[in-house]
């Protein structure tokens, strides 16, 4: 374990020398992924511009589910998103060997290499729409926070799970770059909040594949307006990130023995 | 003592075929041909500790695959591999601490910062004792010549630069066994030189190396053994010159005259190559016609202005072994 | 002339051909629209459901107008979508641009000719397949109020986009980075084309600023005329009006193009890169 860590920490000062070595790469990249995510919310703005509404939400309580969704992805992007990326350019030039030649779980060594300073941007552009967010809501005490932050982790769970999935699948079906876009798409119905989905759609994104936790249940609890069902589809996320981690294995030990 | 031993290795997989006309394009959208390959065939070969043996072959060969299952990135479809007493598949994570690997065309080291920060990296991976990182660190770089070129990002150092910390990354943790693949691929003269160098040094400490590669010149340079493999199947294992005297002892001639060649119609000897009047490649079975023999009776009957005498080159001869395989010797 | 018209032609086929044999091994990559689209299009309906209850019209569209905006916009990108500018910056810093002046075509009318290719599939695989969930199991109205106009303004699109991206691309005969400055503007013609929110619900300043940019004629404007009808910063346009100023748009998108190639290139040889 302290092994692991040791290795965890040289990947990110690995990861903090490029960037500190591209400063106007790093700094660029900063912004456009920056740009890129807070555009997102102009919808929901534009639509609360034009006097209508998400039935039953106040315009700061939308923005703050889209805050945390932005906040999510931030976090996974600096976390384990590189999982994902580094992966597909393995399998396409065919150099996984580099990474199976090393006395390291290869999930491991993908997970510390796949550390990302450049998300830093990101996050505190999602940090400064939630501050904004939470000024014009109200409801929260310590117990929704503490509630927040365990739903947040529990989203993140699904987060890691699907960039592992999507990992895996690639070792199948090679350099397919737009397969995140498919996941990608899933996610959208975690932006919003879950009342303007039918029942079926609900359940399939609490329990199924449980999108939800990614932004609207940890939202929804700080502001006191979380359900008990919120709390039981920590279980899906667990099983979901769960079945990544299994799948992902499993697809890293296929290619051994299938080789190309 | 047998360092690596190999019985019987076999690897098989699927792949897919598509023609090429407009209809079977279409068809491909929907349907795919599958087929089974064999890339390596029942191969069985021995190398004792302290050798390094090359393993030659054309491309698609099964050398690159066999490689992988060496290096335990690849399970077999079936045989044995004893490499140091660890099967690499099975025991992988010991085992690999007790290897090196360098790949030509794959790069180890991080791009975007100087080598040294990718040394660290394995220093922890490896988990590879302070002291003994900063020593032997110390002493691959006075080898390679390297101190200054190491603090420089990756990404700013020529091939050859670069392939020397491959060789580097590949050595910190002292491993007993090297694999190189395609170690000197697009490098110039004298860097392959300096790898050359650097692999026989370390042959000499007692490292076993097993090279793969398409460069003749390494594998002549360097290996005392070859193994050859065509279509996944061993056509041939044994030392170099044995490869020569395969084909029997046999000299390229080449001459230049003042006057046309006439027929020229010794035994043992014969025209490989007519290049005009006045120039000839010629073919010499030593064993029927002594090299002396020959050069006196041509003294007699050509003017010669030049000649040469040269080794068969191992090209033609490999050429040879694909076409017809020799029991193993 | 006649001639070299169909001889441009035969350069234009066969190489769309051989972009459609090259990318159709990649038909998975094509098909994740099939998912993709319909998943996107349930997230719109559903908000807009949500937003639109009890409002009868926001900002002069009706929920089903703006359902069948949200198909005809997913449908018309499916059908003029590329990757010009990726493509060219790409040939151009690996430096296997040059290998194109050794050819008798140019390399904007050949890469034109791979994206009419390249859109064959995405029609086949992509629209479709789409067309077909949105009108039979989601049963939106997707069905263009005027085919011939709907089709005209698609092509119009087709080559306004290209016309974009390819000038963008050129960016990078004069820079040696250029992906930022890609980027952002890729990113600027998301929000301004009018695929994410229908540009009537911008403030009215952008509105008016939109006519005078490129961008909502590759999306708003052949996904409005699909719908019928056409308004924008309270301006009114019968669909033919619209056409012509589409028309107007492409020709001048076209000429700009164009005359960025004349100059770059010079630039280029020049440079001697």
């Amino acid at each position: 374990m302290k092994r692991l860590l040791r290795i965890y920490r040289v990947c990110v000062m690995a990861n903090l020398a490029t960037a500190v070595s591209y400063r106007m790469n790093f700094l660029l990249n900063c912004l456009i992924t920056l740009i890129g995510n807070v555009l997102f919310p102009l919808v929901t703005v534009i639509i609360y511009n034009s006097n209508a509404s998400f039935a039953g939400w106040t315009f700061h309580e939308a923005l703050l589910i889209q805050a945390v969704f932005i906040l999510s992805t931030a976090c996974a992007s600096m976390l384990f998103n590189g999982i994902m990326w580094s992966t597909m350019s393995h399998v396409v030039e065919g150099s996984l060997e580099v990474l199976l030649i090393k006395p390291a779980p290869g999930l491991f060594l993908l997970l510390a290499q796949a550390f990302n300073i450049e998300s830093i941007g990101l996050l505190t552009g999602g940090l400064v729409i939630f501050g904004y967010a939470l000024g014009g809501v109200g409801g929260m005490s310590l117990v929704t926070w503490l509630l927040f932050l365990l739903l947040f982790a529990a989203g993140l769970l699904v987060m890691l799970g699907v960039v592992l999935i999507v990992a895996a699948i690639s070792f199948k079906w090679v350099a397919n770059s737009r397969l995140p876009e498919m996941f990608e798409s899933v996610k959208a119905f975690g932006r919003y909040p879950g009342t303007i989905f039918p029942r079926m759609l609900v359940a399939i994104s609490s329990f199924i594949f449980p999108v939800s936790m990614i932004a609207f249940f940890p939202a929804s609890a700080l502001i006191g307006r979380w359900k008990g069902y919120h709390l039981a589809a920590i279980l899906p996320c667990l099983l979901f990130a769960g079945f990544g981690v299994w799948l992902y294995n499993r697809m890293l030990h296929s290619y051994k023995s299938a080789g190309g | 003592m047998e360092i690596i031993s190999v019985k019987h290795l076999t690897k098989q997989y699927e792949t897919y075929h598509r023609g090429h006309d407009a209809r079977s394009v279409f068809k491909s959208l929907f349907h795919r041909e599958k087929s089974v390959i064999t890339s390596v065939d029942d191969l069985s070969f021995q190398v004792p500790q302290g050798e390094i043996i090359g393993i030659l072959g054309p491309n698609g060969a099964g050398k690159s695959t066999t490689i992988k299952m060496l290096t335990g990135v690849l399970y077999p479809t079936s045989g044995e591999i004893n490499i140091m007493g660890f099967n690499p598949h099975k025991q992988k994570n010991q085992y690999v601490k007790q290897i090196g690997v360098v790949f030509g065309q794959k790069s180890q080291l991080i791009w975007d910062i100087p080598p040294l920060d990718s040394f660290h990296m394995n220093k922890e991976i490896y988990d590879i004792p302070a002291e003994d990182f900063r020593k032997r660190l110390e002493r691959l770089k006075e080898m390679f010549e390297v101190a200054d070129i190491i603090t420089k990002p990756t990404r700013n150092l020529s091939l050859g630069e670069r392939m020397k910390c491959e060789f580097i990354m590949a050595m910190l943790h002292s491993p007993p066994v090297v694999f190189l693949d395609e170690p000197t691929i697009g490098l110039d003269l004298i860097a392959k030189q300096r790898i050359r160098e650097f692999i026989q040094e370390m042959n000499r400490q007692g490292t076993t190396f097993i090279l793969t590669t398409h460069d003749l010149e390494d594998v002549e340079r360097l290996a005392n053994r070859v193994l050859i493999i065509h279509q996944g199947k061993k056509v041939y294992d044994n030392s170099l010159a044995g490869l020569r005297l395969h084909l029997g002892a046999k000299k390229v001639v080449r001459l230049s005259a003042a006057a046309p060649i006439g027929n020229i119609d010794y035994p043992g000897v014969e025209i490989s190559e007519q290049i005009s009047d006045y120039e000839a490649e010629l073919l010499i079975d030593t064993g029927q016609c002594a090299l002396g023999a020959f050069l006196h009776r041509i003294s007699e009957s050509v003017d010669i202005t030049d000649i040469s005498i040269k080794e068969i080159p191992i090209e033609k001869i490999i050429g040879s072994i694909y076409e017809e395989p020799v029991a193993a010797m | 002339m006649f001639k070299t018209i169909k001889h441009r032609f035969q350069v234009m086929r066969a190489v769309a051909f051989v972009t459609f044999k090259e990318w159709s091994a990649y038909r998975s990559h094509s098909m994740v629209s099939i998912f993709v689209g319909p998943v996107y299009f349930l997230v719109q309906y559903y908000i807009w459901t949500s937003v639109y209850s009890g409002e009868p019209s926001i900002n002069g569209m009706s929920l089903p107008q703006m359902l069948t905006y949200f198909c005809a916009t997913l449908l018309v990108n499916y059908l003029t979508m590329d990757f010009a500018d990726w493509n060219l910056q790409m040939l151009i810093r690996t430096g296997k641009f040059i290998t194109f002046s050794l050819r008798p075509v140019n390399h904007m009318f050949f890469a034109l000719s791979q994206k009419v290719g390249h859109r064959v599939l995405g029609l086949l695989f992509e629209c479709i397949p789409c067309f077909l969930i949105f009108y039979l199991v989601f049963d939106i109205n997707v069905l263009p109020a005027n085919a011939f106009y709907a089709v005209l303004s698609i092509a119009m699109a087709f080559l306004m986009n290209f016309f974009i991206n390819y000038s963008i691309g050129m960016t990078a005969f004069w820079m040696v980075q250029s992906s930022s400055i890609r980027n952002i503007f890729n990113l600027c013609a998301q929000v301004f084309s009018g695929a994410a929110i229908p540009l009537v619900f911008f403030p009215r300043p952008l509105q008016v600023a939109s006519f005078f940019l490129p961008f909502q004629y590759t999306a708003f404007v052949p996904a409005m005329v699909y719908t019928g009808s056409y308004t924008l910063a309270d301006i009114t346009l019968t669909i033919p009006q619209v056409l012509l100023l589409q028309l107007l748009a492409v020709i001048v998108a076209g000429a700009v193009c164009r005359l960025l190639y004349a100059v770059s290139l010079k630039h280029f040889t020049g440079v001697g890169a």
